[in-house]
């Protein structure tokens, strides 16, 4: 039923296809729906006021012909769409691919000259090789979260499937934001049963997802704020909450939140660099392994974000012993 | 020294070079290939302990070097480590089926991160 529903949300099927409104399919096959009424009901009026046979017959050639028309112009409409669609994503793909082996060569071509050939250089060189190594890991990131992007709206991004532990992957990802946290005087907390069962998933991508949502926290918190985090599992399910008590969202942005590209107003305050990207990525991630991701917020207050993961049958909460 | 042999595939240049000089201060003895038919050649000729090994290759692509390693006697048994940027597990997978190690993804690694790996496989601390 959501199904059917949902191929009548016309903003959502403009917003997905990048194009306005009354050039969605949905909205074009509507207007082939009233087109088509219009033009019988014309027909019928035509044949019960007319006995002449000649006007009969040329209203219904006049039908044929409008249905045509439409219909072509409905078809075009829709492949120009596609076409268009099909190259952006083709595009940002190939993009990548051949943006990634110069960037390659530059990690390596750094990493060898501020290491193995590193001989002869000053403290100040040496401070310097590193910023550019900052600089081209950043833009690596961004290559690959284009990447991610392009994979998942061609419904192309591969996950594999591993058994993880959960707090040892949330334990890695506080570990990898240690600095992050204390630059910003933020603590992070973790609160989680005894016991939570092993999931099966992807677990780099799931990295991504869970370093998405701590750092996130971390970077839009409150000076000496804080960051919860809690896995709580259920009977079919695991949930993973991350609260802070930052910034929050404004209230009329909160339905963009997963969108790609999106950055809410408190966050561009807060924080220039950012691709708005990443939230997006990851609700896609957790989607697609079965779970999903939601979020709750109060401006001024903080936000908590949350995603479930599906536990296998044989591991569900209270069975596993 | 390790006096381990370690053949790199790798069409470009400034990355074949890197390796080399990486993996030759390691203390590897390091061949070299620059298209996937010479990969095959030298793979035979000088027996490697490993293959390191990008997918888009001119001559002959990995898939296709992967295959025809795999089906000699003599170089059966060398592994083989993928480099590749396509990062794609679809693409990746197709070579992990057709009998490679393991794979890594140039842009996200450092050597470093790539010897490591090689000891781990050839078993050296």
């Amino acid at each position: 039923m959501n199904k059917i529903l949902d191929s009548f949300n016309l903003k959502k099927q403009a917003d997905q296809l990048g194009v306005s409104v009354w050039r969605s399919p949905g909205f074009l096959f509507i207007l082939l729906g009233v087109v088509i009424i219009a033009a019988m009901l014309a027909v019928y009026f035509v044949s019960r006021n007319s006995d002449s046979v000649e006007y009969l017959l040329g209203s219904e050639f006049a039908l044929v012909i409008v249905l045509l028309v439409v219909g072509n112009s409905i078809i075009n409409g829709i492949n120009e769409i596609a076409r268009a669609n099909k190259i952006k994503t083709e595009f940002i793909s190939i993009a990548s691919h051949q943006l990634k082996t110069p960037l390659s060569e530059i990690n390596w071509e750094l990493e060898l000259l501020s290491g193995k050939f590193a001989d002869g250089l000053n403290e100040k060189q040496k401070e310097l090789l590193k910023n550019v190594n900052v600089s081209n890991c950043k833009m690596i990131r961004l290559v690959n979260d284009l990447l991610d992007v392009a994979r998942i709206d061609q419904g192309k991004l591969p996950l594999v499937s591993e058994e993880i532990d959960l707090i040892e992957m949330i334990k890695e990802v506080i570990e990898n934001n240690k600095n992050l946290a204390s630059s910003r005087n933020v603590k992070i907390k973790t609160r989680s049963y005894v016991q939570v069962p092993k999931i099966v998933g992807d677990r780099k991508r799931l990295l991504v997802v869970l370093d998405n949502l701590i750092s996130n926290s971390i970077k839009y918190n409150s000076k000496k704020g804080r960051v919860d985090v809690a896995i709580t599992p259920e009977k079919e399910r695991v949930i993973i909450c991350v609260k802070d008590n930052g910034v929050g969202i404004p209230k009329n942005q909160r339905k963009n939140i997963f969108s790609k590209f999106f950055r809410s107003d408190n966050v561009i305050k807060n924080q220039t660099e950012g691709t708005g990207l990443g939230l997006y990525i990851a609700k896609n991630i957790v989607l697609q392994s079965g779970g999903d991701m939601w979020f709750d917020s109060e401006e001024g207050e903080g936000s908590t974000f949350c995603f479930s993961l599906p536990l296998e049958e044989n591991e569900r909460y209270g069975l596993s012993d | 020294m390790t006096n381990k042999k370690i053949l790199v595939v790798e069409d470009e240049v400034v990355l074949n070079k890197a390796l080399q000089d990486f993996l030759g201060s390691e203390g590897f003895e390091v061949l070299v290939a620059f298209d996937g038919e010479d990969g095959v050649k030298k793979a035979s000729k000088e027996n490697p302990d490993l293959i390191l090994l990008d997918i888009i290759l001119p001559k002959k692509d990995g898939y296709q070097v992967i295959k025809e390693i795999k089906s000699k006697e003599k170089t059966k048994d060398i592994p083989i480590v993928l480099l590749t940027n396509l990062g794609s597990i679809d693409d990746v997978q197709k070579a992990l089926e057709l009998g490679a190690t393991t794979y890594l993804v140039k842009a996200d690694y450092k050597m470093e991160e790539v010897t490591v790996k090689i000891k781990e496989i050839l078993g050296i601390n």
